[in-house]
């Protein structure tokens, strides 16, 4: 953790036009929610489904892609990202600092209007807000270290994201049940499910092999971003 | 002589082509550019890919007819069908028009040509609807050469044929408008990407719930406007208008057609009317 490297990410994401699209996300599922309210159909199935498919669904993988991606993918662009290098702070210690960053915004962004969503619909009843809340912040942690290590790793991390997280969680995951075991989203849902006792929430993936995976997954995806940049050369721009 | 020194150099006194020469090379330069030709091999693996993606169910819809006569996927309802796919290409390609003329200032270059701004826009625009609309189209025009091919009992369906092609390009407009509208606020690329597919993924996943929440509290022609948020959505229903064809809804029926329709023109105006409007201020700069 390197506190000046920390700083100058936290001004980069959010003192441009980015933090425009990272508000605009959360801003969307609490106007959603506000509106099923005024509509007068506040109940858990209308909150399970925003949650599932809105909040967990589309929204978290999203500003995971714009944080993860975010932190790092511009500076590469730019290539600024030697200024940086050049100074005598460890490529890992750079990478670990900037996931820190991209898992923090997450929380902030993802998983606290997650909660305000599900509070504005059904209250804590059943554990709903708590459960997708937590499950949105363990799973955008997740989110921030793949998309960060996908930033380094290609230049097209971006739309190779929105394919990851559209055709194999979304598209794949719906018709072939295995796929389910292989994204986080699904891994996200089993926590909610875990905390929330809700009729209507029925998780595909065991929490036993969820938390995990998860864990398995962020810890080498940290790990291989660092070693990624250690050995990094920047290659002209196309 | 009014010169002092004659070093030889000499003016251009060929034939000049003109703005309207310097629009058409534009606009072949830029669509050439969404597909990747004439840049690296690693810009040309997304577009292809994402071509190939699109052929896939022609193909299995062919071999369905030649194998089980029957046809597969109705020619109206391809697009909606595969709006994830199109959607990707939209976002993946749209700020590699934009993007890189707005990040390394080239803009006054451009402008210091007889080129006026509107014509750059319209190049970008026209390059960016011929795209989408070839990523949409190929697959059509290959499955209905495949029908003629596999001759099947039925009657052709020419018309519905025809009719989606139209609104092929009518949705292409739309949707190259909208994208490039929103990449174009951005120099950055990944940021434009984002933006765009964030823009889209909110009306497709809106919908539904709306759709719902509508249909639950008893509303059943407010549930039907929901529909209209989503692009492609909107243009299936006013193909469903013009045309006669089903509505290609996840359930339910669309509301009144001529209204889509308008619908339809005051956003596709609108978009340009914002592409316009943000580009004179970066011409400006």
């Amino acid at each position: 953790m390197n506190t000046v490297v920390a700083g100058i990410t936290y001004r980069a994401l959010l003192g441009r036009r980015r933090v425009v699209l990272l508000l605009l996300l959360p801003m969307a599922l609490v106007g959603l929610a506000v509106l099923l309210l005024a509509f007068g159909a506040a109940d858990q199935r209308t909150a399970m489904q925003l949650m599932d498919k809105f909040a967990i669904g589309t929204m978290l993988p999203l500003l995971g892609l714009i944080a993860g991606t975010g932190v790092i993918a511009p500076e590469i662009d730019d290539g600024t990202i030697l200024h940086l290098m050049s100074k005598p702070i460890s490529r890992p210690v750079i990478v670990q600092t900037k996931f820190l960053v991209a898992a923090s915004l997450l929380a902030l962004f993802a998983a606290v209007p997650t909660y305000a969503a599900g509070w504005l619909l059904v209250r804590n009843e059943d554990g709903i807000a708590p459960g997708f809340a937590l499950g949105a912040l363990v799973a955008g942690v997740a989110y921030a270290a793949v998309f960060l290590l996908l930033g380094i790793v290609t230049r097209h991390a971006v739309t190779i994201g929105i394919v990851y997280a559209l055709v194999w969680e979304g598209l794949v995951g719906n018709f072939v049940p295995g796929a389910r075991k292989l994204s986080i989203q699904q891994w996200a849902k089993s926590i909610a499910d875990q905390i929330s006792d809700s009729a209507f929430l029925r998780a595909d993936v065991t929490i036993s092999f969820a938390v995990p995976a998860l864990v398995v997954v962020t810890v080498i995806a940290v790990v291989w971003a660092g070693r990624r940049l250690r050995v990094f050369s920047l290659t002209g721009d196309e | 002589m009014s010169e002092i020194y004659d070093i030889g150099y000499r003016h251009y006194d060929g034939p000049r082509l003109g703005a309207g020469h310097a629009a058409r090379a534009l606009t072949v330069h830029s669509l050439r550019g969404v597909f990747g030709l004439g840049r690296t091999a690693r810009s040309k693996i997304m577009p292809f890919a994402l071509g190939v993606v699109m052929l896939l169910p022609a193909v299995v819809s062919i071999a369905l007819m030649a194998l089980a006569k029957q046809r597969g996927i109705p020619y109206s309802g391809f697009a909606v069908m595969m709006q994830a796919v199109v959607a990707i290409f939209l976002a993946s390609q749209a700020p590699t028009v934009v993007a890189p003329d707005l990040r390394h200032r080239v803009l006054p270059l451009y402008l210091s040509r007889p080129i006026t701004v509107g014509q750059y826009v319209t190049a970008k625009v026209c390059a960016m609807t011929a795209a989408v609309f070839l990523i949409i189209a190929v697959p059509l025009v290959l499955m209905f050469v495949g029908e003629l091919l596999v001759d099947l009992d039925e009657p052709l369906p020419t018309k519905e044929f025809a009719g989606s092609l139209v609104m092929a390009l009518v949705l292409s407009l739309l949707l190259s408008a909208f994208g490039l509208a929103i990449a174009s606020f951005t120099p950055r690329r990944g940021l434009g990407v984002a933006s765009v597919i964030a823009v889209y993924l909110l009306t497709w996943a809106a919908v539904p719930i709306l759709y719902a929440t509508f249909q639950s509290t008893g509303d059943e022609s407010g549930a039907a406007w929901a529909w209209l948020l989503n692009p492609f959505w909107l243009v299936d229903s006013v193909q469903s208008w013009l045309f006669g064809t089903p509505p290609h809804s996840i359930e339910g029926e669309y509301p009144s057609g001529p209204a889509s329709a308008l619908i339809l023109v005051v956003l596709i105006a609108a978009a340009l009317a914002a592409l316009a409007l943000r580009y004179r201020k970066a011409a400006a700069r």
